[in-house]
């Protein structure tokens, strides 16, 4: 109970006492008992209010003078609706922006999984540490695990009642009632019970069925892919269905809203130990060095993340003992979507730089509300003073004005988060439909939770007191005398601070805005050189397919027979006027790299390398500068490689570059046959890097990428091309697209960013426009006096414009420069983040100030050509 | 309302009642009704505090921390709340009554009959 509770629950007693007292006072005195009584009452007074008045001394303090500011403020507000209108919109746009974009990224990294219980699960990452090279195999994530090391952890540790393993994002093609592609999951028997997502209609995984390899082709299939493919037909539990060229028995389908434990969703699941049936040839399962594998582990209650770090790292160690120079540190987090410290590392701080841009354009809106508060404050300094010399406390005033501030924030707050909820889905709908065309469905929950409700909440809060505090503090000490008289003007007599404060606010806000402008200007340059760039190769008319006939059940000889057959055919198709073969198509992100030595050197060389058919230049339009290209029987166990200008440059300088050998890793030589002009093959916008390419053999068909130069309507040959494989075999999927559409991969993360950004400066240039304006408007408005005392001294109206005009571009002046000299900070941070943006980019640097300039002139001119018209007369008179 | 027994009463001012209080209660620990009973007496009960109003003032004081409030028994053995001086009270006795005696001595120099005639 509070002091104030104890005090008031004791009041009745001790009144009860008091007239007891009295009246055992005037019973001694010789009064009777009831007139005693009478008498001890008639002096107390009345009870009631002498118990209201207690009452009172407790509650007036805080409560009732909260009260009582709030219906101040609400009343202040009513009474000038255009201004609240004007503040109220400005805070919910900044705000309401700051809540969709974080709940946004509150879905996709901040949310525990979707699964029963999130609480106690955690997820387990390694970080290696070694001493001389890193020895290890990666595929995915540095950060999981082989599945030795899974089964070691699941074994010791006593800490979880659970822990699962998981390959995300295995590939394979479903052949039932026509071929579809989709993304499944291979994981540990455990991990629809460790999950708690037993699944709707059959059952998850048994034990035994991840006891031996390959013994049980069992599969759990998604609630959307029974729907979309099956029809939702219940009898399908029970019955194969054939991923890739393995029949697998559906022993359950998972519940509607599971979609597996990664942002994208997961169509089925198999038993770990049956990866290999998926990837024939590839055995991941028996490489005890390989990171493959996330982990899941659900805690065993009452255990803390320490105590579990605790017992792993005992685990790690052992493990460490096996790889010697190496150690491991074990990193373990609740577990959410992107939280291995791989996808950490690029997520925060292209998060962090979102967030910055959003809060920037908070910022100026804080600023210009503050700027029309200290308008208000001006007119309202009267009424302030009036207060101040009544014996208000100056705390209490700026309470009362810090009350009124965060009535407007609060409001604006709410109003941007009601909007910012309603359309963060549509939002996020925005960003991933500018993503490639193939890229899987992403299962991300945007909605508002508690979280993004508390960060709504501490920001609306935090942009009350941005706001509201500077001008509260200011009105709360004006200068009583002045004010009281009438004589005070905005910042009148000492009204060089004030003067100063808003020159600091437009100064502020320009500077912000320089940095957001020069940024957008800085995307899109790096979009538009992105977008006309030449990669140094014919990439338009070339259409692309990747086949993994290897995945599709084929061995060699039977690839070799198909890829013949299917060129044959491919050439055959009207308006096809090339064929060629490659390991890897340009700017398909798929790359391979060998260490090279020269002989002579031991200093090994990076070099990616590719392996294609001899028509692959000539398709692409690659010239040969020297030497001469791949002759149609040249195989890969031929010994000529073919290198690019610049690596050969790099390797022999100064040197003729043909009949020079190069060494492999594994020993074999080759030596130069001809040199090939650089092109950007492997990463757009850079040609220079290391490359070389050998001649493909018959292995090389298994898994291949196929380019085909066409005359016509990419559509017909696109589907003429479908129509030619399945005239071979019905059972291959084949998915063709343009070579150009893989420039949209690289183009994306600039596109998207671009976008944002791009609408983010217009509102900040807009807020900050109308900023300038009000700032020189009222400043204008308020100088009316001294204008007109100018004038009738016999001031000409280009000295007053010339006055005015001064007065008012210094502070954008001073912003823009400070501006330019934050954004020449930022770029370098953007430029490390985004492909082809210039650093110092002189267009954007030059051409965004001046653009700003000329806003914040004609938002300076407009106002000041009013003053050029003042009558003196008139403006004397006026105050 | 019989008016036999009413002699010259003088209400108090503002805010007296409160320095009235700490200064009974700079003899020692009382309950409510011996507080009230004090400050009659010792007005020759000229000043006629209506009892009831001693408690919205008590609690002022307790909530400003110059009183503090225990249980006890009274003289006639009831149980009772005892009121008592903290060491802010104290130093705020000695504040008040400095200003109280200033004010008093100007009110009474403005009111004698020399103090008129010079202004």
């Amino acid at each position: 109970m509070t002091r104030r509770k104890r005090m008031l629950a004791d009041l009745e007693e001790a009144i009860r006492e008091h007239l007891e007292s009295e009246t055992q006072d005037n019973i001694d005195r010789g009064m009777s008992p009831d007139e005693a009584r009478y008498a001890a009452l008639r002096k107390f007074g009345n009870v009631a209010r002498v118990k209201e008045e207690t009452w009172r001394v407790w509650h007036v303090q805080w409560l009732e003078q909260l009260l009582q500011d709030l219906r101040f403020g609400v009343r202040t507000m009513w009474r000038s609706p255009g201004l609240t209108i004007a503040a109220v919109l400005a805070i919910a746009l900044g705000v309401g922006m700051n809540v969709g974009i974080f709940s946004v990224l509150n879905g996709v990294a901040l949310r525990l999984l979707p699964v029963p219980q999130p609480r106690d699960l955690v997820g387990l990452n390694q970080v290696f540490h070694f001493q001389t090279q890193p020895d290890r195999l990666i595929h995915n994530d540095s950060s999981w695990f082989s599945f030795s090391e899974y089964l070691d952890y699941r074994d010791h540790s006593d800490v979880f009642s659970g822990l699962v393993a998981y390959e995300p994002y295995v590939e394979a093609t479903l052949r039932d009632r026509g071929l579809q592609q989709v993304l499944g999951t291979a994981a540990s028997c455990n991990y629809f019970d460790v999950l708690m997502e037993h699944p709707a209609r059959g059952r998850g995984f048994v034990d035994s069925e991840c006891a031996s390899r390959g013994g049980s082709a069992v599969v759990v299939i998604s609630d959307d892919l029974w729907h979309s493919r099956f029809g939702a037909d219940p009898s399908l539990v029970g019955r194969e269905i054939v991923l890739n060229r393995t029949a697998f028995t559906v022993v359950g389908i998972a519940p509607a809203r599971f979609t597996g434990t990664e942002p994208v969703a997961s169509a089925f699941w198999i038993p770990v130990t049956m990866q290999e049936a998926l990837e024939p040839g590839i055995d991941r399962l028996s490489k005890d060095n390989m990171s493959w594998l996330a982990l899941l582990g659900r805690m065993r209650p009452g255990v803390t993340i320490p105590a579990a770090r605790a017992n792993l790292d005992v685990i790690a160690a052992r493990i460490d003992r096996r790889h010697p120079g190496r150690t491991t540190s074990l990193a373990i987090h609740p577990a959410t979507f992107f939280s291995s410290p791989d996808q950490r590392e690029y997520l925060v701080p292209v998060a962090s730089v979102i967030l910055a841009a959003f809060a920037l354009v908070l910022l100026i809106a804080c600023a210009n509300v503050a700027n029309l508060l200290l308008a208000r404050a001006s007119v309202r300094q009267r009424e302030i003073a009036l207060r101040l010399s009544m014996g208000a406390g100056r705390w209490r005033l700026v309470r009362q004005l810090l009350t009124e501030s965060l009535l407007i924030s609060i409001a604006g707050g709410a109003l941007g988060s009601l909007v910012a909820f309603g359309s963060s889905a549509w939002l996020f709908r925005l960003v991933t439909s500018r993503l490639p065309h193939d890229f899987p469905p992403i299962a991300v929950n945007v909605a508002p939770d508690l979280r993004v409700l508390a960060y709504a909440l501490l920001l609306s809060l935090f942009t009350g007191i941005a706001f509201g505090l500077v001008p509260a503090l200011r009105s709360s000490r004006p200068d009583l005398n002045g004010s009281m008289k009438g004589q005070g003007t905005a910042w009148g007599t000492g009204s060089r601070s004030g003067r100063f404060l808003l020159n600091v606010l437009v100064g502020s806000q320009v500077a912000i805005c320089t940095v957001l402008l020069v940024a957008t200007g800085l995307l899109l340059r790096g979009l538009h050189h992105a977008q006309t760039l030449d990669p140094g190769f014919q990439i338009k008319g070339v259409a692309t397919m990747f086949l993994n006939l290897e995945q599709q059940g084929y061995d060699g000889p039977h690839a070799t027979q198909f890829m013949q057959r299917f060129r044959e055919r491919i050439r055959a198709i009207p308006g096809v006027t090339e064929v060629a073969q490659a390991e890897c198509a340009p700017l398909s992100h798929d790359f391979s790299v060998d260490k090279y030595t020269i002989p002579g050197n031991p200093e090994p060389v990076l070099v990616q390398y590719n392996h294609i058919s001899h028509d692959y230049f000539s398709l692409l339009g690659i010239p040969i500068v020297r030497g001469r290209s791949f002759a149609p029987a040249e195989k890969h166990d031929a010994p000529g490689i073919i290198v690019t200008e610049s690596a050969a440059r790099r390797l022999w300088p100064n040197q003729d570059p043909l009949g020079k050998v190069l060494r492999e890793s594994s020993g074999r030589e080759g030596s130069v046959i001809g040199v090939a002009k650089d092109a950007q093959v492997a990463h757009l916008g850079e040609s220079t890097s290391n490359y070389l390419y050998y001649p493909s053999g018959p292995e090389d068909d298994s898994r291949t990428y196929i380019l085909v130069r066409y005359s016509t309507r990419f559509t017909d040959v696109a589907s003429s091309i479908r129509d030619a494989a399945h005239a071979i075999d019905p059972g291959v999927l084949v998915d063709v697209t343009r070579l150009e559409d893989y420039l949209e991969v690289w183009r994306t993360p600039s596109r998207i960013v671009a976008a944002l950004s791009g609408a983010l400066s217009t509102l900040a240039l807009l807020l900050c426009s109308i900023g300038v304006y009000g700032m020189v408007s009222y400043s204008v408005s308020r100088s009316v006096r001294d204008i007109g005392i100018r004038m009738a001294l016999g001031a000409g109206r280009a000295d007053v414009m010339r006055h005015e005009l001064w007065q008012a571009i210094r502070p954008v002046l001073i912003g823009g420069a400070v501006g330019v000299g934050l954004s020449a900070a930022a770029s370098g941070v953007l430029s490390s983040m985004m492909f082809g943006l210039g650093t110092h980019d002189l267009i954007a640097f030059v051409s965004v100030p001046l653009f700003l300039l000329a806003v914040a002139l004609v938002a300076i001119l407009i106002p000041s050509r009013r003053a050029m018209h003042i009558d003196p007369v008139v403006a004397l008179r006026c105050e | 309302m019989s008016t036999k027994e009413q002699k010259e009463r003088v209400e108090l001012l503002q805010g007296t009642l409160d320095l009235l209080i700490l200064r009974t209660l700079q003899r020692g620990a009382m309950h409510g009704h011996a507080i009230a009973k004090a400050i009659e007496f010792r007005s020759d009960d000229v000043l006629q505090v209506e009892q009831g109003s001693l408690y919205p003032a008590l609690h002022r004081l307790i909530k400003r921390r110059w009183i503090s409030v225990t249980d006890g028994a009274s003289e006639n053995n009831r149980r009772a709340k005892f009121y008592a001086l903290t060491a802010r009270g104290r130093q705020q006795l000695t504040v008040e009554t400095g200003k109280w005696d200033k004010l008093a001595r100007a009110i009474a120099q403005i009111l004698s009959p020399g103090g008129q005639e010079e202004a």
